[in-house]
């Protein structure tokens, strides 16, 4: 289909409204025309330029990611990641294993160790006022070997699972930044067209 | 994270510090105690788990006795005695036990066509708090077919007997601290004397209210719930009872703990 510079902006800019502030969508916007203009003044032709620059869709996709991860970046939250990563899933559907899965699978890890954190701390407690009762002569509570070997491993048990929950919010940490990082470069290995800085 | 100027770290070290020290210190007194045995099949856990437990079932044949004498000593653990031992056996002994130093002794012979039998296991004493509990579990059957003397002795645990099939001569019971029910509902067998004793803990006795039963008892500290009897001070008969005719005599000596009598 045959496509002018005009009608290339304007689906540009249709697919980045709502995702870019005004004046971001403005800059992008300018920087195209820019780059239109440049090319036209070094004797290139329209089409030569499209085709350099691929699809207004798959440039806006690409914008997109790039600004949401940016945005997850400098603002960490869940939500600004699952932004990210949806806009980083856009860009092609290798990325539902190379992006999805891996995403799959650290979330469910920090979900069983803080369940497995919230677990040891609830039962540690528990475990110790079983080893208590146990001292104390009450054979129903007799869930130790040891009643006072028992109260020891509860306190263990209990701050272990403090460790693990605590454990589990730095690892979350790390993963958000070393995520951040896997879909800048992931982002930056599927964009081989030419890129308007 | 900073909590009133304690910093992450500092936390983090001392609940690693308490986890590991804690942990040793718990290891080390179950290794003190025998706790972790190594020559074990079967993986280590600090917790008492019955499904560690391993049996051990001893079949012991009347050899023409016409009658038996059972005694029963069990340190430590839950028994359970009920009747249906094979007719060629008086007693099927099923013994469930972590550990074979734990297995009881077992002596038995024929005096005079009587078949006597004792097992005993006397359990682990003088180590309470820090003692790596036995978790003995011992299920016995007894011959429906021959009068048995029975006596039983339970130091710390339940005791369990469902003797209504059976046939008694006496009924000797002591239970040191746990919970006791004897249960003599649909007795048909011989006169028998009885004198249960328990230390601590709540004993249940059922006997059959069709039965010429006189009960006694000597109680500390507890309530007495009964139902289906006539009281005259300590002594409980059931409706019916004839002092003139064969009299099973139950003596109940408890300690501390409440006694529920039950004519069924």
């Amino acid at each position: 289909m045959q496509q002018t510079e005009a009608e290339y902006l304007r689906i540009l800019k249709s697919r980045l409204v709502g995702t870019l502030t005004d004046d971001e969508l403005a800059d992008v916007l300018s920087d195209y025309s820019e780059h239109f203009r440049m090319g036209k003044a070094n004797g290139r032709k329209e089409e030569e330029l499209f085709c350099s620059l691929g699809s207004p869709e798959d440039v806006a996709r690409e914008i997109r990611a790039t600004h949401l991860v940016n945005k997850a970046e400098s603002d960490r939250s869940c939500g600004n990641l699952l932004h990210a990563i949806g806009a980083t899933l856009g860009l092609g559907l290798f990325n539902l294993v190379f992006v999805l899965v891996p995403f799959i699978l650290l979330v469910v890890l920090l979900f069983v160790v803080f369940i497995l954190g919230i677990v040891f701390t609830v039962f540690g407690p528990a475990a110790g006022i079983y080893a208590i009762l146990q001292i104390l002569g009450l054979p129903a509570f007799a869930i130790w070997q040891s009643p006072v070997a028992g109260v020891f491993f509860s306190l263990g048990i209990t701050t272990f699972g403090l460790l693990l929950v605590i454990g589990d919010y730095f690892l979350a940490r790390f993963s958000y930044h070393l995520g951040i990082r896997y879909l800048k470069w992931n982002i930056g290995v599927i964009t081989g067209t030419e890129r308007v800085a | 994270m900073n909590l009133r100027g304690i910093s992450a770290t500092r936390i983090i070290l001392w609940l690693v510090a308490i986890t590991i020290v804690s942990f040793a210190i718990g290891f080390g007194i179950l290794a003190l105690n025998g706790g972790s045995s190594p020559s074990g099949d079967h993986p280590f856990t600090p917790f008492r788990n019955n499904a560690l437990l391993t049996s051990n079932t001893t079949l012991i044949p009347l050899d023409e006795a016409t009658s038996g004498d059972v005694r029963l000593t069990l340190g430590a653990g839950d028994l359970t005695l009920r009747g249906g031992a094979p007719d060629t056996a008086l007693m099927e002994a099923t013994v469930f036990t972590e550990a074979g130093i734990w297995q009881p002794e077992l002596a038995q012979e024929v005096n005079n066509a009587q078949k006597v039998v004792t097992i005993t296991e006397k359990g682990h004493t003088g180590k309470t708090w820090f003692a790596v509990d036995s978790p003995n579990r011992w299920e016995i059957r007894l011959s429906d077919t021959i009068p048995i003397r029975l006596e039983e002795n339970v130091g710390a645990g339940d005791n369990t007997l469902r003797l209504g099939t059976l046939n008694l001569e006496t009924l000797s019971v002591h239970t040191g601290a746990g919970d006791t029910i004897v249960d003599l509902s649909g007795y048909h067998g011989g006169r028998f004397d009885a004198t249960i004793k328990t230390g601590v803990g709540d004993l249940t006795l059922r006997i059959p209210q069709t039965s010429n039963t006189r009960i006694v008892v000597h109680q500390g500290i507890g309530d007495i719930n009964e139902d289906g009897f006539i009281r005259h001070d300590d002594t409980y008969i059931t409706a019916g009872f004839n002092s003139s005719i064969a009299v099973n005599q139950i003596t109940l000596n408890q300690g501390v703990g409440s006694i529920t009598l039950e004519a069924v």
